[in-house]
């Protein structure tokens, strides 16, 4: 763990891409791009589908060749190499084992294709099925496993050839919600005892939070945001990362000041200070769980963005409550707060304040 | 794909099949060609004498009659036959699938022995009519058209069922369920439900098999009678009988070209329909 | 209320049914009426046979006119399955995959022989043998067959490689499998019930091929169906009988251990 850190640190990029595109005839999948992926490092793609996450994993594991542009694996030119010489791993949505061999003989492929000693092989199969917890289970063949066991067949397979990068295809998108989080773990803390490079799929964006260093967002066959969790969530550029990263309460206006905007007649809204085009029209975004509701007679802190509003509805949805508030001045703002008895929640058509501090605010970029 | 690497491999697996189809799949095509026009001489005559030849009138006539009469005739068939099967359970279908795969997949020889023992003078039939109106029968039933036109549908049908019940089985359910529960009956689910979605696998059957009746050999040589004979004997004729090759390779170039005629337009329509449909 | 709709549902199957059975009897008649026979006398063709004996079968086995075309369908058969398989179990799984410069000629040329009437490739086949000095041959019947067996395994093996997984064999050339040995350990395995049928109706094609053949053959390569179709032409042999159960008999053979792996192969993939 400590070595693959200390080696990411010398940062050798795994993988460069320049200037990468693939058109399909008249349709683009991905529009040239630069991207880095740093060595040790978990990037998710993340995206909608046909946004080009699935074209740029097959464009760097060689299914299919770039329109233009190169692919550097560790500073070396692969854009035409052929997929076998890569040296790249891969786990794909649908697990992709070999029906008609045994579990042992599915992870013993990779190295059975490299010519490896038979004592060797069976050492590094045992090793990475114990890895993933599956030793025991050798002799069984795919179809007798539950689709957790299948991935993490798949999983082994890919490790077993310490491959210098592993693509994972949505690994996860074929089991339920439990499975899928436990294995989210399991997954991570290989990541972290292998120090291998991983370049993940996604299009669950709880899932990229959780797992990724970073985070490259795709849309319509280009990246939007590339970021660390963090900053994708906090200090998301676009109303699109908005949007799809966690929910958002938009709110348009129009700048006044390096401080303050104009959302309505005589109604301002304070927001992080910043150089700003003055009367440029800008979204400014708040998170529903950074808006605090409070009754009309209470008082707010000092320097708040407050509101009043009246209760629309309010939806219990386990730990959290949420709430839509319709504003005297005719915003729509989604609240959420921790749960309380129903008893205690706002109810529809009560009237509430709302606030935020600006500091929990972003002023989006367009 | 990567190009370099992806010629190699392709050189290897495919090789193989494009040296059999340049050595004897086209070749024969084009000897035929080459022999019908007297070689480099290219000449026209043969095509002249056949057009004027009431022989190859005669039988062309009887060509076109028969495979339209047979094929359309298998293909109604055919489609009682799929929908039947359609209706039963997945288990069932495979049982009753044999019925049809069996004689699909039985020399057409043994079938015409058997037609000339049950449809001859002395034959089943004859034998079962004699015994019912209790008088010597003795209708002649083969070795003249009848016989012709009962084999040769006889061999078409199992070949007729396959696409047709391909897209019969392709039809979703829900679609006969949503029918039935607005009221509609039998007769009309089949009439706008059944018939136009199977359209396909109908027209498929019909081309498939107008195309193998038009080229029919033996079930006219030993089935039919000698004024039912059909194009493909007279190529026959005139290969062995005459040793007369530019005429039978002549006739054959007709034969052909009456396929690319009939077939190219249905072609072409099922090429439209499956970029449309069920292909992304 | 809905008894009334129901019983008229009923008559309506019940018509469809019955007209379906006469079809099915249609069909199988003519297959069924020659197994009696062929356990019938040797001197007299009649149904129902008057007594039974294997009298024809020992003839056809245990004669040297009909035991030769026998062996020497059965040598034919071999070899143009051999043939058509090594060559259309590649082309086959290419065309199910790859896109390539001239795939529509290839596959046309290959596929011709499914509307080509058979007497016009007969007729074109023997013209080029001649050419080539190869009439009468077994070379020539072979190769003349492979070209009606080639276009089915071609067309089944196609249907088999559409239903298998592409990434399991991207993933094995991710792996490092080059394309090869990915074919060899990736898609053969997964492809045997396909093998296995169209080896065997490449087989059966070329047992039971005519027309070809009775172009092609010389006088020392007469195949049995070439046999039978003389002998059904000139002086109808009650030995016919006991040659068309044989081939039947193959036939349902080939038939009931196709779709023995047709229903096998979904059986397994439902877990």
């Amino acid at each position: 763990m400590g070595d693959a850190k200390v080696l990411a640190d010398h940062s050798a990029h795994a993988i460069t891409l320049r200037g990468t595109s693939k058109t399909y005839g008249p349709v683009t999948a991905l529009h040239p791009i630069d991207l880095t992926v740093d060595k040790g490092e978990f990037l998710t793609l993340l995206g909608p589908s046909g946004s080009g996450k699935t074209t740029l994993l097959n464009l760097i594991a060689g299914a299919i060749g770039p329109t233009t542009g190169t692919i550097l694996l560790d500073e070396r030119d692969i854009t035409r190499m052929p997929p076998r010489e890569r040296g790249i791993g891969m786990v794909f949505q649908n697990y992709a084992l070999m029906p008609h061999m045994t579990v042992f003989e599915n992870v013993a492929y990779p190295l059975r294709v490299r010519r490896e000693h038979p004592k060797a092989i069976r050492a590094k199969v045992m090793e990475s099925l114990d890895r993933v917890g599956l030793r025991g289970l050798e002799d069984r063949k795919p179809r007798q496993l539950s689709g957790g066991q299948q991935q993490r067949v798949g999983i082994a397979r890919c490790i077993v050839y310490s491959p210098a990068i592993i693509m994972m295809d949505e690994p996860l998108g074929a089991l339920d919600k439990n499975l899928r989080e436990q294995m989210q773990g399991e997954i991570k803390r290989l990541h972290k005892e292998l120090g291998t490079t991983i370049i993940y799929v996604t299009h669950d964006q709880e899932e990229a939070l959780n797992m990724s260093d970073r985070i490259c967002l795709l849309s319509g066959g280009q990246i939007v945001q590339l970021g660390s969790p963090d900053e994708l969530y906090f200090q998301p550029r676009s109303r699109f990362v908005a949007e799809f990263i966690g929910e958002s309460n938009l709110i348009s206006g129009r700048v006044i000041g390096n401080d303050r905007m104009k959302i309505a007649e005589d109604r301002f809204i304070l927001v992080p200070k910043a150089e700003r085009i003055e009367k440029s029209e800008h979204l400014v975004m708040v998170r529903p769980e950074k808006v605090r509701i409070s009754k009309l007679d209470e008082n707010t802190a000092e320097g708040d963005n407050v509101l009043s509003g009246e209760v629309v509805s309010s939806s219990f949805i386990g730990g959290m409550t949420r709430v839509t508030i319709n504003t005297e001045n005719g915003l729509s703002i989604t609240a959420k707060m921790v749960s309380a008895r129903a008893h205690s929640r706002p109810e529809p058509a009560s009237k509430v304040r709302l606030c935020w501090s600006p500091s929990d605010s972003v002023v989006l970029e367009n | 794909m990567n190009r370099s690497s992806t010629i190699g491999a392709q050189a290897i697996f495919m090789s193989p099949a494009v040296l059999l189809a340049a050595t004897i799949m086209l070749p024969p095509l084009f000897f035929i060609l080459y022999t019908s026009v007297h070689g480099t001489s290219l000449s026209l005559h043969e095509y002249r004498e056949i057009a004027s030849s009431s022989l190859f009138r005669r039988t062309l006539g009887t060509t076109l009659v028969i495979a339209v009469a047979s094929s359309v005739l298998s293909v109604f068939l055919a489609f009682i036959v799929a929908v039947h099967l359609a209706r039963q359970t997945a288990r069932r279908r495979t049982i009753l699938l044999v019925l049809v795969l069996l004689p699909l997949w039985t020399s057409i020889l043994v079938k015409c022995f058997a037609f000339t023992i049950i449809l001859g003078r002395d034959g089943i039939l004859n034998g079962i009519l004699s015994w019912l109106f209790n008088t010597k029968i003795q209708l002649p039933l083969v070795l003249n058209r009848i016989g012709l036109f009962v084999g040769l549908t006889n061999s078409l049908v199992p070949i007729a069922v396959f696409p047709i019940l391909a897209s019969v089985l392709a039809i979703d359910d829900s679609v006969y369920r949503a029918a039935s529960i607005m009221g509609a009956k039998p007769a009309r689910i089949l009439r706008t439900i059944t018939i136009p979605l199977s359209l396909p696998g109908i027209l498929a059957g019909l081309f498939t098999t107008f195309v193998y009746s038009l080229g029919a050999y033996i079930v006219p040589s030993l089935l039919g009678g000698p004024r039912d004979q059909m194009l493909s004997n007279l190529v026959d004729f005139y290969n062995r009988q005459v040793l007369d090759w530019p005429r039978a390779a002549a006739i054959s170039v007709v034969l052909l070209a009456m396929i690319s005629v009939f077939g190219t337009p249905l072609a072409f329509w099922r090429q439209r329909k499956g970029i449309g449909g069920a292909r992304v | 209320m809905s008894k009334i709709r129901d019983s008229h549902s009923q008559r309506y199957r019940v018509f469809g049914t019955a007209l379906a059975v006469i079809i099915y009897i249609g069909l199988l008649a003519p297959l069924v009426v020659t197994v009696p026979m062929a356990f019938g006398p040797a001197n007299t063709l009649a149904f129902p046979p008057q007594d039974y004996s294997l009298d024809l079968f020992k003839i056809f086995f245990f004669t040297s006119g009909w035991r030769g075309p026998l062996f020497e369908s059965i040598k034919i058969a071999l070899a143009a399955m051999a043939i058509a398989m090594l060559t259309g179990v590649p082309a086959g799984y290419w065309i199910a995959r790859h896109n390539f410069v001239g795939k529509r000629l290839v596959t046309g040329v290959i596929m011709s022989p499914f509307v080509v009437p058979t007497v016009v490739a007969a007729l074109g086949l023997y013209l080029c043998f001649s050419y080539a000095g190869l009439s009468g041959t077994m070379i020539s019947l072979v190769l003349g067959h492979v070209t009606v067996a080639l276009p089915f395994v071609v067309l089944m093996i196609i249907a088999g490689v559409v239903k298998l997984d592409p990434n399991l064999e991207f993933g094995a050339e991710l792996m490092g499998a080059g394309p090869i040995r990915m074919f060899v350990t990736v898609v053969l395995p997964q492809l045997i019930p396909s093998l296995v049928s169209s080896a065997l109706f490449a087989f059966l094609i070329s047992f039971d091929e005519v027309v070809i053949s009775s172009f092609l053959a010389g006088p020392n390569t007469i195949t049995l169906p070439v046999k039978m179709f003389g002998a059904l032409q000139w002086e109808v042999s009650p030995v016919i009988a006991a040659v068309s159960s044989f081939l039947m008999a193959v036939s349902l053979l080939v038939c009931i251990v196709a779709i023995a792996l047709r229903r096998g192969a979904p059986l397994e993939g439902e877990r």
